[in-house]
């Protein structure tokens, strides 16, 4: 790795740590207010965040978490095998942008494809963008290029049949005089781009990282899986069908993270409301739908998700609904129920419905400000559970589909290689342990600081 | 107290009906079954015999006669509504084929396994010994680490080791077990660190030779190769339960320690070890040990991470091997294992936390 590599990737550290520790929050409060909330901290939170902060292991933990999160949001333009911009000619293009515009748009159908014949390549394929960048850095290589077609045409037109050059040629003849003529115009198209890189009107500008997580390393010697090799520009490796590594940490890691943010947020949310109902109404409704919590609850649910995968391969947000439905919502109901039983029969509850206040309004305006610090410090330790879930799910193969860059998935195949190719092991143990101990770190300093226990005995 | 119980059995056929219906359902429902598996063979046959002439693969429905797809249904059960068929498969219906006997789970018939044509009952008994061998020592030896662990860390609150072995028990926390027994067969079961240290098997239950060993009398051997084979295993599911346990211990001592009747032991003149290892130890494990139903929970999870990692051919890998195949009768049985596992784990914290803590007066 150069030193302006290095220098690159601390940059884009710096910008995703500004975006996220200035800019979200001020976008937030911002919004926030607009909403219509008053967007400002009560004391108590204050107070509460303030001792956060103070435990400054975990609140590392979180600025470096959360700074990493929001990096791998704009992994498209980072790490990819497509390029920023792309320009020949007349034309520009942006393939990388376009792809991430896609994936953040979901709703919105966005095509990065671009066909080599615009690129001054031969065909209708996409273009070989790696093929651009070095010709981009190195005309030779083009002139080189050029050569070995000419020769090669040459080669094909001297080992034609004569009998293929007649008018009266057969249907076998046609196509091979064809196919001479085809790589003879190659060579004449290479020609022509030569002339327009060497105008200077043709270049690219590679990401960060030029190998996405779907692109094949066909430039490295050996067949994969290879070892980590820095002399070969394979810093990690790849894994058994040729992926690169790198990107299949990364782009495991927002896959992870954001499924386990997805899955605990609705989760808590769906959690949150059973509980608070069966708290606050109590009697039958607390009576029957405990029964059902119980009897949902005793679902092995690891097999029942493996029956579920092994059924339909589930997508991303199949998977998601699956893990909140099964499991997500149900060990916060017993928290939110105990909390919620206590506070209403506090005073200011009965004040609240001796108003006339609506159930639902005392139970979110009320209760649930009061009822938030089981929630909160249940949080992590539930997101590490989900990231582990995802990583068992994956590594046993009933996970996310094949082809989606996973760190369960590559720990499968470091059991599978497990005597020659440690990397595919170790990697991913390591991204999973890293990332898990972040937010462990996080969720007992949140702990301490929502819930501080004072342990005082004698001595 | 008693009537709790009651309720809590009663609670245990419904929940047990539920979820085996559900499932059951959802199998049902389920594109893939053995019919289409049956029919897939039949055509991977013909395209043989065919010589590939025909892209057998593109013909929509292959011509198999109707009777034989009846024959199918009915050989496979599922010629009947998913009502009927369940409660056929469950023991509560007169299954015709069967000459309108009852025959299914309540009755111990499991059905027989698609893949083997083995009585699923059989299969699944013979794996059952090896998981809950795993299980129960992995359980225990997280004890004998936690407790101890726990108590020091409780008694030196806030001191260097007790944050040092805070950072290591997050660790711990943060490796699932099955990551951990991977990590652990790379170091000491692969030649990675040199010759020298391939100390474990890459995996199994025991050497190929260990009935052919135990015949020759070699007791000693036998016993060394199970503890070869047992070590990884169990040190993953060590490293899957120990944290929580440790935190667990620690901060149940730590809150018997500041509670009144510490106090008062303190000030009648007992010694300190006395009034923590016998009066407050005492009352602390109390959480430790009602914890005991939901490992027995978590062994039926643990042991599909863990037996697919180290290759241990217990109910894991069974469940494991019955959903790439699709082999439905297996995979109802180790549901209905599982499930039954799960609730007699939840019983048995009851049960267990009545026991030992004479306080607890359920309602």
């Amino acid at each position: 790795m150069s030193l302006t590599a290095l220098v690159e990737v601390v940059l884009v550290l710096a910008c995703g740590y500004a975006l996220t520790t200035r800019v979200a929050p001020w976008v937030f409060v911002r919004v926030a207010r607009a909403a219509g909330f008053r967007a400002e901290l009560t004391p108590v939170t204050r107070r509460r965040l303030a001792r956060f902060k103070r435990i400054r292991r975990g609140f590392f933990a979180f600025q470096a978490l959360a700074t990493l999160f929001v990096v791998s949001l704009f992994l498209e333009l980072l790490v990819n095998g497509k390029p920023l911009v792309i320009h020949y000619g007349e034309r520009t293009a942006f393939p990388a942008v376009a792809e991430w515009a896609d994936k953040a748009l979901f709703f919105a159908d966005i095509s990065s494809f671009q066909k080599r014949s615009d690129f001054g390549m031969v065909g209708d394929a996409p273009v070989d963008y790696r093929a651009f960048a070095r010709w981009a850095a190195d005309h030779d290589a083009l002139r080189a290029d050029i050569e070995r077609t000419a020769t090669e045409a040459r080669e094909a037109r001297a080992a034609l049949d004569p009998a293929a050059l007649r008018p009266d040629a057969g249907e076998f003849h046609k196509r091979k005089l064809a196919a001479v003529e085809r790589k003879e115009a190659e060579a004449a198209t290479l020609r022509g781009t030569l002339d327009v890189f060497e105008r200077g009107d043709a270049w690219i500008v590679m990401p960060l990282y030029p190998f996405g997580p779907s692109d094949l390393r066909y430039d490295l010697a050996k067949n994969p899986p290879n070892a980590p090799s820095l002399a070969e520009t394979a810093p990690l490796g790849t894994d058994a069908s040729g992926r690169d590594v790198v990107p299949l940490m990364l782009y495991g890691f927002r896959i992870s993270i954001a499924f386990a943010l997805l899955v605990s947020a609705l989760g808590q949310g769906v959690g949150i409301l059973v509980g608070g109902a069966q708290g606050y109404f109590g009697g039958w409704i607390d009576i029957l739908s405990q029964r059902f919590v119980e009897i949902w609850g005793s679902i092995p649910f690891l097999f029942v998700m493996m029956i579920l995968a092994s059924i339909v391969t589930p997508s991303f947000a199949v998977l998601c609904a699956a893990l909140i439905t099964l499991r997500a919502w149900i060990a916060i109901t017993y928290y939110v129920r105990g909390e919620f039983y206590r506070e209403k029969s506090k005073d200011y509850v009965q004040a609240a419905i001796g108003c006339g206040v609506s159930d639902w309004k005392i139970i979110t305006r009320h209760i649930l400000p009061n009822a938030i610090v089981p929630i909160v410090t249940f949080t992590p330790f539930a997101i590490v559970s989900y990231i582990t879930t995802l990583v068992s799910l994956d590594f046993l193969g009933f996970g996310l589909p094949p082809g989606t860059p996973s760190w369960g998935g590559v720990l499968k195949q470091g059991l599978e290689n497990l005597k020659l190719y440690p990397h595919l092991t170790v990697i991913p143990t390591v991204a999973l342990a890293a990332t898990l101990y972040a937010v462990v770190l996080i969720g007992e300093a949140v702990r301490e600081a929502f819930d501080p226990k004072v342990f005082s005995r004698l001595r | 107290m008693l009537s709790y119980f009651a309720r809590r059995l009663l609670m245990v056929p419904l929940t047990f009906v539920c979820i085996t219906f559900m499932v059951y359902a959802i199998m049902r429902a389920a594109p893939g079954g053995p019919i289409e598996q049956a029919k897939m063979q039949i055509r991977m046959a013909q395209m043989q015999e065919g010589g590939g002439g025909g892209g057998g693969l593109m013909d929509g429905d292959l011509d198999l006669p109707q009777s034989a797809i009846d024959d199918l249904k009915a050989y496979y059960k599922l010629d009947r509504a998913v009502p009927v068929g369940y409660l056929i498969w469950l023991g509560a219906w007169p299954d015709t084929a069967r000459d309108g006997r009852f025959s299914g789970v309540l009755q111990g018939d499991f059905g027989k396994s698609y893949r083997f044509s083995e009585d699923v009952l059989d299969s699944i008994t013979a794996r059952f010994p090896i998981s809950i061998y795993f299980g129960l020592i992995g359980y225990f030896a997280t004890w004998i680490v936690c407790i101890p662990l726990g108590v020091r860390k409780a008694l030196r609150h806030r001191s260097f080791f007790d944050t040092a072995t805070s950072l290591i028990v997050f660790l711990g926390y943060s490796i699932p077990g099955f990551v951990a027994a991977l990590v652990l067969l790379l170091l000491f079961a692969t030649p990675l660190l040199g010759p020298g240290w391939e100390l474990f098997p890459l995996g199994g239950f025991r050497s190929d030779s260990w009935d052919e060993m135990r015949a020759k009398g070699e007791y000693l051997w036998c016993v060394k190769d199970q503890i070869h084979h047992t070590a990884i295993p169990i040190f993953g599911y060590v490293m899957g339960g120990f944290a929580t346990m440790t935190i667990l211990m620690k901060n149940s001592l730590l809150d018997n320690l500041g509670a009144d009747y510490v106090r008062t032991a303190f000030a009648k003149g007992l010694g300190e070890r006395r009034v923590v290892f016998v009066h407050a130890l005492r009352n602390s494990l109390i959480p430790i040990c009602v914890g005991i139903g939901g490992a027995i929970g978590l062994l039926f999870a643990g042991s599909f991470l863990i037996e697919k990692t180290c290759n241990i051919p217990g109910m894991g890998l069974l469940g494991f091997e019955s959903l790439l195949a699709r082999d439905y009768p297996v995979i109802m049985g180790l549901l209905v294992f599982g499930v039954l596992i799960q609730l007699t784990g939840n019983i048995v914290s009851d049960i267990v936390l009545a026991l030992v803590d004479p306080r607890v007066r359920f309602k």
